[in-house]
């Protein structure tokens, strides 16, 4: 099979993997680009491409097609952020982040959603950004929708998607097949651990591979310590290689200057570089308001195989739920795909209550609520500090605001399982237990105490902590990402967005990341 | 009336420096070798109590599936953020030690001498606990064990999970 790292590689690409490295290093380029998830890949391919020197920094490895194990026990610790271990601050919520080159789009599910227009009316109202009166992100949207091949699934949802369309069509509630972004997708559910096909339109095998023939440099393994700066311009960017584990090893120093510097890190990787950097932050907003979309999580026993772990992870969602008018905060519902280690960390109990529930796995179809977080004072986010490795950690305050949102989704989810034919539903919570009735597990969630730890949180989209503003005094960033403070510095990633988006953030970043370099070519061709 | 092993949770509470609610000083004092023999200690101790009812039925079997899933942890650890690894290694220095036992679990005896039963009831006293450091124990060993356990194949006839696989990794 056509494996273009390997093919482009042997072209001659200009690849440097830095834990080999064993002498200090400098470099001096046009823009360095720090990340190569979402918005760092968009911003090397459209660098490249308008003839900069483009240097791309990836903390992850650099791995192909044929290094993709089908294995979550290789996948976790070699593509996700902290070896998919990284919580909140409390350890209340897990947060699955790649990092890897390709960032999260290596390994993410592959749902492409456009921005909501409720977010983009918030935005406005809130932080002054015309994306929506303008029509502003629009055409970027169809840009990276036509680059990145995103197109309705076609093919029948896989069973465990199934049902969630099932229980949406027997309760009338709203759903939505998925638009995903693949070219010769085989439907075989491991997206989440690399696609072995090269047919997930990532970063890894679109834009990077075209700045990489384009000229562009990648650094792969190394972590950026700190930016520089003097007055209002960054001077210059400190690195250093990490070893086998992804720990940052200081022995060899990377010097890099360039006459522009593009952060893209992730929403807390980018806030944590900063406040290492101690950058100026008037605003007081730097690493605040970082948002989670917090999910709750369901799961339900069915009669016949679900097989949740075969066919693509993710096809139908609802937003039954999403944007409620009582101003109590939303959610969407959606499935994960399930595989073992997943599962097995979630589900709940020990033992033998465990274990027989991991032996009906192939009957087990799960549900999860991502919580619309960043539209009300009660659910502000989280902060980004610094620990005392200088590594980031997020303190993600849980309101009652926020519970009560967790208490209507575990109903909301029971409530769809059932309906769609479940013969036992259990909330995942250490509370709960199997349910087999609909009004049993209706007044059963209505008493189970809404609190941290008895409920299990996690998230797969962080975003916020440098958020965009039309006015300085509420952004990080202004509406162009460019930072407001210093001049030669521009964030272009999940961390700009000023709240949480009510949907799979990745073809926002893209079309954002698309909209800020095409600005940002103009003003450094000047 | 406040039972004898709450009362000495309260006691550690009390004296929390770490977020797991304990002194630094056995971590400081640890050497490399220490701390492995003691994470193997209480992996050892752990594994076969939330396990239970999941393990082959066979001796042998059982002994290589548990040994396979410490390996994995050990193997794993090196990849979480250095403040969780300490927060780990500091838990298993302590659950080693005769007066941090007694005061995470109640017993003087260790850990691998208690019955099945009384490890499980350790577990569901930490996941209980007032303590937020004790239920983040919890669910910190209880995602990583499990996770070891299950992302091995050849735990995986059980689950009847057939996975594809593109490029084999053994």
């Amino acid at each position: 099979m056509y494996d273009p790292i390997a093919d482009g590689l042997s072209r001659g690409w200009r690849h440097i993997d830095a834990s080999t490295l064993r002498t200090d290093q400098e470099f001096d380029t046009d823009v360095v680009i720090i990340g190569t998830g979402a918005g760092g890949g968009i911003a090397a391919e459209l660098l490249t491409q308008a003839g900069f020197k483009v240097l791309m920094l990836e903390h992850g490895a650099l791995y192909s097609s044929r290094d993709f194990r089908q294995q979550e026990r290789w996948a976790y610790p070699e593509l996700y952020q902290d070896g998919a271990g990284r919580k909140t601050l409390d350890q209340a919520i897990s947060i699955l982040q790649g990092r890897t080159v390709g960032g999260s789009t290596t390994v993410n599910w592959t749902t492409s959603i456009r921005t909501p227009k409720p977010a983009l009316e918030y935005w406005q109202q809130e932080f002054g950004l015309d994306f929506a009166q303008t029509n502003a992100l629009e055409p970027f949207l169809d840009l990276a929708t036509g680059r990145l091949n995103i197109s309705e699934w076609l093919l029948t949802p896989n069973h465990n998607n199934g049902m969630l369309q099932r229980g949406c069509h027997a309760l009338g509630w709203q759903y939505t097949v998925i638009h995903r972004n693949v070219k010769g997708c085989a439907n075989t559910g491991y997206c989440g651990m690399g696609c072995p096909l090269n047919a997930k339109q990532s970063m890894l095998v679109t834009t990077i591979p075209a700045a990489l023939d384009g000229g562009a440099t990648l650094i792969s393994r190394v972590s950026a310590r700190e930016l520089v700066w003097r007055g209002n311009a960054v001077q210059e960017l400190w690195a250093v290689p990490v070893d086998a584990q992804f720990q940052t090893d200081p022995r060899v120093k990377i010097r890099i200057r360039a006459r522009h510097y593009v952060l893209a890190g992730g929403a807390i990787n980018s806030p944590a570089l900063l406040l290492r950097s101690k950058v100026p932050d008037p605003s007081g907003r730097l690493g605040k308001h970082t948002y989670l979309h917090p999910s709750v999580i369901s799961g339900a026993l069915f009669p016949q195989a679900i097989h949740g772990h075969q066919g693509a992870p993710q096809s139908i969602y609802s937003d039954q739920f999403v944007w409620p008018a009582d101003g109590r905060i939303g959610y969407k519902l959606e499935v994960p795909p399930l595989h073992p280690v997943l599962m097995a960390s979630k589900l709940t109990g020990v033992a033998e209550a465990h274990a027989d529930l991991m032996r009906q796995f192939n009957q087990l179809q799960v549900v999860i609520a991502l919580l619309r977080d960043g539209y009300h004072p009660e659910a502000q986010g989280g902060t980004v500090q610094l620990d005392s490795y200088g590594e980031p950690q997020l303190d993600y305050p849980l309101t009652d605001y926020l519970w009560d949102g967790v208490q209507r989704a575990y109903l909301s989810m029971a409530e769809l399982q059932f309906a769609a034919g479940a013969s036992a539903v259990l909330p995942i919570h250490n509370d709960a237990r199997m349910y087999q009735r609909w009004p049993q597990a209706k007044a059963a969630i209505a008493q189970l105490p809404m609190q941290r730890y008895r409920a299990t949180l996690a998230s797969a989209h962080v975003m916020g902590g440098c958020n965009m503003s039309a006015d300085a005094a509420t952004g990080v960033v202004d509406p162009q990402g460019q930072h407001q403070q210093l001049r030669n510095l521009t964030i272009c990633d999940g961390s700009i967005l000023p709240s949480s988006l009510g949907a799979n953030p990745q073809l926002t970043i893209y079309a954002l990341s698309w909209r800020i370099c095409t600005d940002l070519i103009k003003k450094l061709s000047v | 009336m406040m039972q004898r092993r709450q009362f000495i949770m309260l006691g550690l509470g009390a004296g929390v420096s770490l977020s797991l609610g304990v002194t630094l000083y056995p971590l400081l004092q640890s050497t490399d070798k220490s701390r492995a023999d003691a994470a193997t200690l209480v992996l050892d101790a752990l594994l076969p109590a939330l396990l239970h009812g999941a393990l082959p039925s066979s001796a042998t079997e059982q002994q290589a599936a548990l040994r396979r899933s410490r390996d994995a942890v050990l193997q794993f650890l090196p990849y979480l953020p250095r403040s969780q690894q300490a927060q780990l290694q500091q838990l298993f220095l302590l659950l080693q030690q005769r007066l941090g036992q007694l005061a995470l679990t109640g017993h003087w005896l260790s850990l691998n001498e208690l019955p099945i039963s009384a490890r499980l009831q350790l577990l569901s006293s930490w996941r209980d606990s007032y303590l937020a450091t004790l239920q983040q124990a919890y669910h910190g060993l209880r995602e990583l064990l499990y996770g070891a356990y299950y992302g091995q194949p050849l735990h995986w006839p059980a689950l009847k999970y057939q996975p594809l696989e593109f490029n084999p990794y053994v």
